[in-house]
């Protein structure tokens, strides 16, 4: 045995030893953590999960048409197929027409082929009154759509308990027919639209909050502290007044009727109501009126603690005033300006209320369209796919603003 | 203060022009909060100023009509119980990751942050369709449940922020002098951690009792709160109530800035 | 020219001046004054330290020089221009502050490069340049690095470095040394001083430091209340201090009340409190008052029997304190009627001098020194 290896062992052993001792303390440590952790799993991170399986549970074809479904598997799938398909469907149909769940498949079904719902409807009604076969012509002769080859891929392929349909959908993709991944048609595209218009609003309303906050952090650090304690009061009071309050006044502000327009009229700047409400306009000002104490107080808290000597420093070196705040002390407070960014930019990424009651139609955010298809159209799958869609574009950028800036340094006040 | 003793014109002349563009800012910022207040005095039930008439009609039905009155008991009442639930789990977490031994800190407190980050509508449809697999949607604890994972990052945050300026020697001190664990957190740690603890406790109220979006999703009108019933007031029709609601939710806040500002200024003493 | 008697300005002939304060007033509140009447040259080349206590007005003073805050009133010339109303950066002087000031978004070479685009040094000429300056302070090796990952000692090094490379011929430097340790604090005493000397640069330094000062220093102006006490060379201060609070200010001394008698043989007579008769070094420039304060350093005071007949002061008293300090006794002994006088005693002539017991002591008149105030 050489010395080398002895060393090494002692080494090993002594950073076993190491980390055993200090077991007892961590275990103390992470102990106190856990019931929240423990809570958050359940409370918060579960249902997050169950709705990353809503996106992709697909139970209905499953359930309702077990039978059509196993009498497929014999399926050429070119073909129309034979009576012992249509038999099972038939059998399958008269269940559901009793239990009422035929509209459930149709709806299902309605998703991937248009008018399928009343078709699978019909056809369960049909089937209720058929004592015995041959079905198939009685199908045939109800609709053609029972002979295309694609409607029984289509049932066939959502006999499997996942489905990436909703996914697919909520990024404006589809599975052609032979099973590949393709593009909608663009007049059918919608759903990267709504995304990228999240995006967009969310990058305006950064960059205005920015330019609006940027200054006022300044001013916070230069004014006489009772003055800045006066300035801070009325960045953090509305972060405390209610998102509703906040965005009420805003529509009160905004509406036809309402004060700016007045304002406006009585100027004389315009002879006519300016449409401000329902409005991107209105919409962006709104947000940027909610987020701005989010950009400023972590820029704030950067620019607290650059050294006043620094600019004098740049100053005796021979840097005149613009010179010595560009390079020397705009590049300081970066830190802040990417930590109060990415943070406005993340919240502005789940608007919701702001967006629903002073937005128009061509203003309202993915998180307006998973309510819509949640509440009205009870597309449950699709609002979940839009959801990991926007859940998987905000983790993306909070993983960022971790590697940037960190949870650690998130302040309030 | 404003300007450095050694600035040149120029350098005076664009601080005005800044300190002025602040001051609008400011202004912006502030403005429109107060806009509520005069509109939910007057007696005409549209929202134009100058009021013509005051009144205190729309205070009389805020308090007088059942739906608004209950909505406010609702929320009150879901405010505190997600108080009492997160300032508890939110301690507890704070003061295992401010110990020097915690494991994978990065890690788990980028978890306990996530709730802050998460997109509300997500945290909503999730838990309105989680929690109706055992039937918690359309039922105050549901509504808590949800309330207080939102709530705890505050409590975290502020706690943690206050227990980083917390002398460790302090809980060392009191064990040498014969206090057990227990007995030196309530009457050593506890005591000097307490305004974190109470600020944390404010946002946790504030953010149950402003909170729409999963109030919108898991409340049936039996549990409606009363940003909930503003929302729904705003999108029908907008009703002058809501004038007098914002306005006592703007005081209710100032109140509880109000309270935090005087505990931070305790604190900093 | 100016209407200030010629004497008020000290030894410096003004055609040599490269700075001067004339009647230099600064208030921040117009009722309280933090520099009072200020008037002071520093001559080319010369190492100056304004040395005293936290707010004495030294480094308010060092500010106005820098162009970092206005005199309230007066003029300041740099190479006989008033430059009251220049910005900082019109000066071209080189300046140290307290805690460095590197910037910490550059790093090093940048930082010492930074002065030189001003300048109009770029490139190779640049790059050249700040090489030199740091191969000047050692730190060839560290261009690339960022100012957080040095020591101490280096971000000294670089800030100094950082003030000299675009070769201003005055440099400032606001208490350099304060954040470093002892021993790297007396090496770099030495560096800067050599630098300082190598190069031919006028330096104003402001410290609180008198060891730092006297070490360091062409001449020292004691800064106290706002206003210069004293201006002199280290050794004329130590060995011959104007008034109580420099004499107190700079290094251990015994100051003691007295009332003047005579003139004798060219010193001074005195008598003490307890009525005993001491003569000392006739310093007194106008003799015109009575109550004065006898200063003596503790190291000039003696035993008794180790001078045995010179022309000395003797007196006696009750030792109250012995302490060991390595090379020397530190005695606390009662005289003249109560006063402690401290005296440094080598450890190899204390013999049977214990606490309680009465010791005898001497010291020279030269070094015995009348102070008026």
């Amino acid at each position: 045995m050489s010395v080398t290896e002895t060393v090494d062992i002692e080494r090993i052993r002594t950073f076993v030893a190491v980390r055993r001792a200090a077991r007892p303390a961590r275990r103390a440590a992470l102990s106190l953590a856990l019931p929240l952790v423990g809570f958050l799993i359940v409370a918060f991170i579960a249902p997050i999960l169950y709705l990353l399986v809503t996106a992709v549970d697909n139970p209905e074809t499953r359930s309702i048409l077990p039978r059509t479904l196993t009498a497929l598997e014999s399926w050429d799938g070119v073909s129309t197929p034979d009576e012992p398909v249509f038999a099972a469907l038939a059998a399958d149909l008269k269940l559901a027409k009793e239990d009422s769940t035929a509209s459930q498949a149709g709806k299902r079904l309605n998703y991937e082929i248009p008018g399928m719902r009343s078709k699978v409807l019909a056809a369960s009604r049909m089937a209720a009154g058929l004592e015995a076969g041959p079905y198939r012509e009685k199908f045939l002769d109800q609709s053609e759509i029972w002979a295309a080859p694609e409607t029984w891929s289509v049932i066939r392929r959502n006999g499997a308990g996942l489905t990436p349909y909703y996914l697919l959908t909520a990024v404006d993709l589809q599975q052609s027919p032979s099973g590949g991944i393709e593009g909608v048609a663009p007049d059918q595209a919608i759903f990267l639209p709504i995304l990228g218009r999240t995006l967009l609003v969310a990058g305006i309303v950064t960059g205005l909050t920015l330019i609006l906050g940027y200054p006022v952090a300044y001013v916070l650090t230069i004014a006489p502290r009772t003055i800045a304690a006066v300035m801070m009061l009325m960045v953090l009071l509305p972060l405390w007044t209610s998102l509703l309050v906040r965005t009420t006044a805003w529509v009160v502000l905004l509406q036809s009727d309402g004060v700016i327009n007045a304002v406006l009229m009585a100027l004389h700047l315009t002879t006519e109501k300016v449409q401000l409400i329902f409005t991107r306009f209105g919409t962006v000002t709104a947000m940027t009126h909610i987020q701005l104490p989010f950009t400023i107080l972590p820029i704030y808290s950067v620019m607290r603690s650059i050294q006043p000597t620094q600019l004098r420093a740049a100053r005796s070196l021979g840097a005149g005033p613009t010179s010595a705040f560009w390079r020397i002390y705009a590049p300081q407070t970066l830190p802040g300006v990417v930590a109060g960014c990415l943070m406005t930019f993340i919240l502005s990424l789940g608007y919701y209320i702001t967006p629903a009651l002073v937005g128009g139609p061509q203003d309202q955010m993915v998180s307006n369209f998973i309510s819509v298809y949640i509440n009205r159209d009870l597309n449950w799958g699709l609002a979940a796919a839009l959801g990991v869609v926007l859940l998987l574009v905000t983790l993306a950028i909070y993983g960022l603003f971790l590697r940037l800036v960190g949870a650690d340094k998130i302040k309030l006040g | 203060m404003w300007l450095p003793s050694y600035a040149t014109p120029s350098e005076r002349l664009s601080r005005i022009l800044v300190v002025a563009f602040a001051v609008a800012v400011m202004l912006f910022l502030i403005a429109p909060l107060f806009i509520i207040v005069p509109l939910s005095f007057s007696k005409d039930p549209f929202f134009t100023l100058p009021v013509r008439e005051y009144s205190l009609r729309w205070y009389e039905d805020l308090f007088g009509n059942p739906r608004w009155f209950e909505a406010m008991i609702n929320s009150a009442v879901a405010a505190v119980l997600t108080t009492i639930l997160a300032t508890t789990l939110g301690t507890l977490a704070a003061l295992g990751i401010a110990r020097p031994d915690f494991p994978y800190r990065r890690a788990i407190m980028a978890l306990l942050i996530s709730p802050m980050i998460v997109p509300i509508v997500i945290v909503a449809v999730g838990s309105y369709l989680f929690f109706g697999e055992f039937g918690l949607t359309n039922t105050r604890a549901g509504l808590v449940l949800a309330h207080t994972a939102l709530a705890t990052p505050f409590v975290v945050i502020t706690v943690t922020a206050t227990l980083s300026t917390y002398d460790t020697n302090l809980t060392r001190a009191a064990n040498s002098l014969g206090a057990s664990g227990l007995s030196a957190f309530f009457r050593v740690t506890l005591p000097n951690i307490l305004p974190g603890v109470i600020s944390g406790a404010i946002f946790a109220f504030a953010t149950s009792f402003d909170e729409v979006v999963v109030a919108l999703f898991l409340t049936a009108a039996e549990q409606r709160t009363l940003p909930v019933q503003m929302f729904s007031g705003i999108r029908d029709q907008i009703n002058p109530t809501i004038m007098a609601a914002a306005t006592m939710l703007l005081i209710l806040s100032i109140l509880l800035f109000a309270a935090l500002a005087l505990l931070t200024r305790k604190k900093a003493r | 020219m100016n209407a200030m008697p010629a004497d008020t300005f000290t030894t410096v002939r003004s055609e040599d001046a490269l700075v001067r304060f004339s009647q230099v007033k600064k208030s921040y509140d117009g009722i309280h004054y933090v520099v009072k009447d200020l008037n002071l040259d520093v001559a080319k080349g010369e190492f100056l330290t304004m040395l005293g206590p936290s707010g004495s007005g030294k480094t308010t003073t060092l500010m106005m020089l820098g162009g970092f805050e206005r005199p309230t009133l007066g003029q300041i010339l740099l190479n006989g221009n008033p430059v009251e109303r220049l910005p900082p950066e019109r000066r071209n002087i080189g300046f140290v502050f307290q805690n460095y000031a590197l910037f910490p978004h550059m790093t090093v070479a940048e930082n010492v490069a930074f002065p030189l685009r001003y300048r109009g040094i770029r490139g190779a000429a640049a790059g050249a340049k700040v090489a030199r300056a740091l191969g000047r302070v050692g730190l060839e090796a560290m261009g690339d690095r960022r100012p957080a990952q040095l020591s101490g000692g280096q971000q000294q090094r670089v800030a100094l470095a950082r003030a000299l490379v675009f070769e201003p011929s005055l440099v400032l430097m606001d208490e350099p040394l304060g954040a470093l340790d002892k021993q790297l604090r007396e090496r770099m005493q030495i560096e800067i001083k050599h630098l300082q000397t190598s190069l031919g640069i006028t330096m104003v330094y402001v410290t609180h430091d008198q060891s730092e000062a006297l070490t360091m220093s062409d001449r020292i102006a004691v800064f106290h209340d706002g206003r210069i006490q004293q201006l002199a060379d280290p050794k004329t201060l130590y060995n011959a201090p104007e008034n109580r609070f420099v004499a107190g200010f700079i290094g251990e001394n015994n100051t003691m009340p007295c009332t003047f008698v005579g003139r004798e043989a060219g010193l001074a007579v005195v008598r003490m409190a307890d009525g005993a008769t001491l003569r000392a070094a006739d310093t007194l420039l106008s003799g015109g008052k009575a109550e004065l304060s006898l200063s003596v350093r503790p190291e000039n005071i003696g035993l008794a029997s180790g001078q045995p007949n010179g022309p000395g002061n003797l007196f006696s008293g009750q030792v109250t304190d012995m302490f060991f300090l390595g090379d020397h006794m530190r005695l606390s002994v009662a005289a003249f009627g109560g006063q402690t006088v401290t005296a440094r005693i080598p450890v190899g002539q204390v013999r049977g001098i214990a606490v309680g017991g009465t010791v005898h002591l001497a010291c020279s008149p030269a070094d015995c020194r009348l102070l008026e105030d």
